[in-house]
C-alpha cells in the first residue's frame, strides 16, 4: 500500500520532473561542459581554452558594465518595485467592491509582451510625440530619453516596475488578506489611527510577503533583457547594458557558444550571490524586530 | 503464376526504384515574398523533374535568422540549402566546415556565364578560391531625397558633395525650423548591423569603394573615413540629423533625405501611396566629400545575400540541390519572376542593361532602375569572420564618442583600428 502510494506520488511529479530535466539540468550541464572550450556550435573541432573564457569573462568592459548597471537598475527598480506593488496591493484591499477585477486589471502588465511595450514606449518617447512637444512648448527643450545614460536607465526602470507591480501586489495582497481584522479593532479601541495601525500592524505582519518580493525583485534585475533590447540595444555607451544582453551577443550574435556559456555561469554566481547576501540581511534585520 | 507474380513484383520494385525519389529541403530568407518565390521555382521543377521532392520553408529567425541556422546545423537538422547567407556569416560558416563550395561541381562556369555574373561573382570569392555562396540579390544602397521639398527650397536635384548638403540643411531649416535633414536614431546605437545603412554607405562612397578589411588587415582610405565622420558631426551639430526616435521622418516630410533598400518600396506602396518616384522623390548615390571628382562614378554599400550548400547533405542531395540551383538561375526568366515576385533586383553584371530587365522595371518599377544602375559599384560586406565585433566596435568605438564630441574625428577613426587590431589577428 505504502510503496503503492510512493508510486503514485513519482507518478505525479514525473512531469515537473521530467521537464526539470530536460529543460533544466541537461542544458545545465551542456553549458558548464561548454565553458571550457571556444566553440560556435557547428565547428567539428573545439579549442579547450581551460579557463580561458572566464579570464577574458572577468577583465571584459563588457561583462563589467553588465555587472555594476544590474545593481544600478537594482538601486532603482527594488524600492521602486516594492512601494508601487505595495501601494497597489493597499488601493484594492480597500477597494469598496470589483476587488478581483482590478488585481486582474494591474496584473496584466505581467502578461503583456515586453516586446510591445517596448515600441509602444519608444512611440511615446519619440522626439515627435505629444508628450515631447509639450516639454518643448512649455521648457524649450525635451529629454534625450533614450539617448542620455541617466533617462535611458531610469525609462528602462520604470518600465519594469510598471510590468512586475501588479505581480507583485497581489503577493502583498494575500498577505494583507492573511491580516486578522480584530487586530485592527483592537488597535482602533486603543485610540491608533490608520496611520498608526499600518505602522505598527499592517508593516510588521508583511514581513513574509515582503520579503518574498524583495527576493524576486533582486532576482528579476539579473535577468533584464527585453527592455533594453528593444528601446537601447544596451546602450549609449553601455549604459543599460546587462548580464542577459550580453549572453545573446556573444551566443547569438558573436556565436561563441563557450563564451556565452561562461558569461552565464558568471551571471548565475552573482544572482546567487546576491540574493543571498540580501536575504541574509533582511532576515537578521527582521529577526532584529521579531518579524517572521 | 507464382513466378510470374514475383516478377511482376520485382519489377514494380525496380521500376519504383528507377523514380526514386531524392528528397532536398530549402530555406527561404523569413519574408513572405520570396518564400513565394522558391515555392513557385520549385514547384515548376519538380513538374519536370520527378525524381526530386523539394520541400520550401522559411528559415526560422528566433532570435536571429543566423542564429536559426546555426542551430539547426548543431542539431543535425540544417537543410540541404538555404538563402539568406551575406559574406561575414558564410565565413564563419566556412571556418566551421559547415558549406560547401559550389564551384567544384563540373558546370560551375556554365552557370557563372548563364547568369552573366563573371565581375559580380568576383566580389563573393573566399580567401581558399572557392565560392561558398551563390549571390542572390544585391541592394545598392542609395539616398533617398525628399524633392518635392527640394523644390520649395529652390532646389532642382538633390546635392552631391557634403558642402551642398550643409547648404541645403541650413536652408532648409531657414524655412523649416521644425525639419531635419536626415533621421538616424540608430547611429548612436552600436547594434553591429546598423553601419551597414549609415557608416559603410557614405565611407565607400566617399573612398571610391576602398575595402575597410582586407583578409586580417585594415586597407581603409582613413582620410575618407574620418571626412565622413566630420560630415556626421557637423550634421549633428548644425542640428540637421536627428539621433532620437522619431515616430515617422522622411515619410511625411519631417526629414527631407534618407539611406534606403530598395525592399521599402512595397511598404510605401501600401502605407504612402503619395511618395512617387520622381514627384515626391528621387534617388541618388550617397553624398561625396567635395574634393570628391565630380566625374567619377559614387560606390556605395550593398546588402547582398546569397544560396548556400551545407555539408551536414548528403552527395546525392548536394548534387540534388545543384541541379536545382543551376536550374533556377540560368534562365533570365526567372530572375526577372525574382524582381516580379521580391521587388529586388538580382545580382546579374546586366541587371541594369538587358531589355529584359530594364523593359519592366522602366514599365512597372522605375525606382528600381537606379538601384540597378549602381549594382556595379555595390560593395558586399565585410567577408571577415569577425565581422559582428569589428562593427560593433566601430559604434562603440568611434562614431558615438565622435557624435558625442568625446573624440575627434581622427581620433575617433584612430581609436576603432586599435580597438579592432587584437581581433585581426
Amino acid at each position: 500500500m505504502k510503496r503503492q502510494k510512493e508510486l503514485g506520488g513519482w507518478l505525479l511529479a514525473s512531469p515537473y520532473l521530467l521537464s526539470a530535466i530536460v529543460f533544466f539540468l541537461i542544458p545545465l550541464g551542456w553549458s558548464l561542459s561548454l565553458v571550457f572550450f571556444d566553440w560556435n556550435l557547428i565547428s567539428p573541432t573545439r579549442i579547450y581554452v581551460g579557463l580561458g573564457n572566464f579570464r577574458e569573462a572577468v577583465t571584459s568592459p563588457r561583462v563589467y558594465n553588465a555587472f555594476v548597471n544590474t545593481y544600478k537598475f537594482m538601486a532603482i527598480i527594488v524600492p521602486g518595485v516594492l512601494l508601487a506593488s505595495l501601494c497597489l496591493a493597499l488601493i484594492v484591499q480597500h477597494l469598496p467592491w470589483l476587488k478581483q477585477f482590478y488585481a486582474v486589471g494591474f496584473f496584466l502588465p505581467y502578461l503583456a509582451s515586453g516586446v510591445a511595450i517596448g515600441l509602444v514606449v519608444r512611440g511615446l518617447l519619440s522626439y515627435d510625440s505629444p508628450l515631447n512637444e509639450f516639454l518643448r512648448q512649455i521648457f524649450g527643450s525635451s529629454p534625450r530619453w533614450l539617448r542620455d545614460p541617466t533617462w535611458a536607465t531610469l525609462v528602462i526602470s520604470f518600465m519594469i516596475v510598471w510590468k512586475f507591480s501588479g505581480y507583485y501586489a497581489l503577493i502583498f495582497l494575500a498577505g494583507l488578506q492573511g491580516i486578522p481584522r480584530e487586530l485592527y479593532e483592537a488597535a482602533a479601541l486603543d485610540g491608533a489611527g490608520p496611520f498608526t495601525q499600518f505602522r505598527k500592524i499592517t508593516l510588521p505582519l508583511l514581513y513574509p510577503a515582503f520579503y518574498t518580493v524583495l527576493v524576486l525583485a533582486v532576482g528579476l534585475c539579473f535577468g533584464i533583457f527585453t527592455e533594453p533590447y528593444v528601446l537601447t540595444g544596451g546602450g549609449p555607451r553601455f549604459s543599460t547594458h546587462t548580464w542577459q544582453l550580453e549572453i545573446y551577443y556573444q551566443a547569438f550574435e558573436r556565436f561563441r557558444a563557450g563564451y556565452g556559456a561562461t558569461v552565464a555561469v558568471l551571471n548565475a554566481v552573482a544572482t546567487f550571490v546576491s540574493v543571498l547576501l540580501i536575504r541574509r540581511v533582511v532576515e537578521s534585520w527582521g529577526a532584529k524586530r521579531g518579524f517572521r | 503464376m507464382r513466378v510470374l507474380k514475383a516478377v511482376f513484383l520485382g519489377l514494380l520494385v525496380l521500376g519504383l526504384g528507377a523514380i526514386a525519389q531524392v528528397e532536398i529541403t530549402f530555406w527561404s530568407a523569413p519574408n513572405p515574398s520570396q518564400e513565394v518565390f522558391w515555392r513557385q521555382m520549385a514547384e515548376a521543377y519538380m513538374a519536370t523533374h520527378p525524381g526530386v521532392t523539394i520541400t520550401i520553408s522559411p528559415m526560422p529567425e528566433t532570435p536571429t535568422s543566423e542564429a536559426g541556422i546555426l542551430a539547426a546545423i548543431a542539431g543535425g537538422v540544417a537543410p540541404t540549402a538555404s538563402e539568406n547567407v551575406f559574406v561575414g556569416f558564410g565565413s564563419e560558416l566556412v571556418k566551421s566546415k559547415a558549406i560547401v563550395p559550389w564551384n567544384t561541381f563540373p558546370e560551375w562556369e556554365e552557370l557563372v556565364k548563364a547568369r552573366n555574373i563573371s565581375s559580380t561573382i568576383k566580389a563573393w570569392e573566399f580567401p581558399d578560391g572557392n565560392y561558398y555562396i551563390i549571390p542572390m540579390y544585391v541592394n545598392a544602397m542609395l539616398v533617398a531625397w525628399r524633392i518635392d521639398i527640394l523644390r520649395e527650397l529652390g532646389y532642382e536635384r538633390p546635392p552631391r558633395t557634403y558642402s551642398e548638403v550643409l547648404a541645403l540643411g541650413e536652408r532648409l531649416k531657414a524655412k523649416y525650423p521644425d525639419k531635419f535633414l536626415w533621421l538616424r536614431s540608430e547611429l548612436e546605437v552600436p547594434t553591429w548591423w546598423q553601419r551597414w545603412f549609415d557608416f559603410f554607405v557614405f565611407y565607400y562612397a566617399a573612398s571610391k569603394g576602398k575595402p575597410l578589411i582586407t583578409g586580417n588587415a585594415i586597407t581603409a582610405d582613413d582620410k575618407a573615413a574620418v571626412e565622413v565622420l566630420r560630415f556626421f558631426k557637423t550634421l549633428r551639430d548644425k542640428k540637421l540629423l536627428i539621433t532620437e526616435p522619431l515616430a515617422q521622418g522622411f515619410e511625411v516630410g519631417k526629414t527631407v533625405m534618407t539611406v534606403l533598400g530598395p525592399w521599402t518600396f512595397p511598404w510605401w506602396k501600401e502605407n504612402y501611396p503619395e511618395l512617387v518616384y520622381g514627384k515626391t522623390f528621387v534617388l541618388t548615390p550617397p553624398p561625396v566629400p567635395d574634393w570628391y571628382p565630380a566625374e567619377e562614378p559614387v560606390y556605395t554599400f550593398a546588402d547582398a545575400k546569397g544560396v548556400v550548400l551545407y555539408a551536414q547533405a548528403t552527395a546525392e542531395q548536394q548534387k540534388a540541390m545543384w541541379d536545382f540551383i543551376r536550374w533556377v538561375l540560368s534562365d533570365p526568366e526567372h530572375d526577372l519572376a525574382w524582381v516580379k515576385v521580391t521587388g529586388m533586383l538580382p545580382a546579374r553584371d546586366d541587371v541594369g542593361t538587358n531589355p529584359l530587365f530594364t523593359a519592366y522595371i522602366n514599365e512597372k518599377e522605375p525606382a528600381l532602375l537606379p538601384y540597378a544602375e549602381s549594382i556595379t559599384f555595390a560593395v558586399p560586406p565585410i567577408a571577415h569572420p569577425q565581422f559582428v565585433e569589428i562593427q560593433e566596435r566601430m559604434g562603440l568605438e568611434c562614431i558615438y564618442p565622435v557624435l558625442t564630441g568625446e573624440l575627434t574625428p581622427e581620433k575617433g577613426w584612430e581609436a576603432w583600428k586599435a580597438a579592432i587590431k587584437d581581433l585581426l589577428k
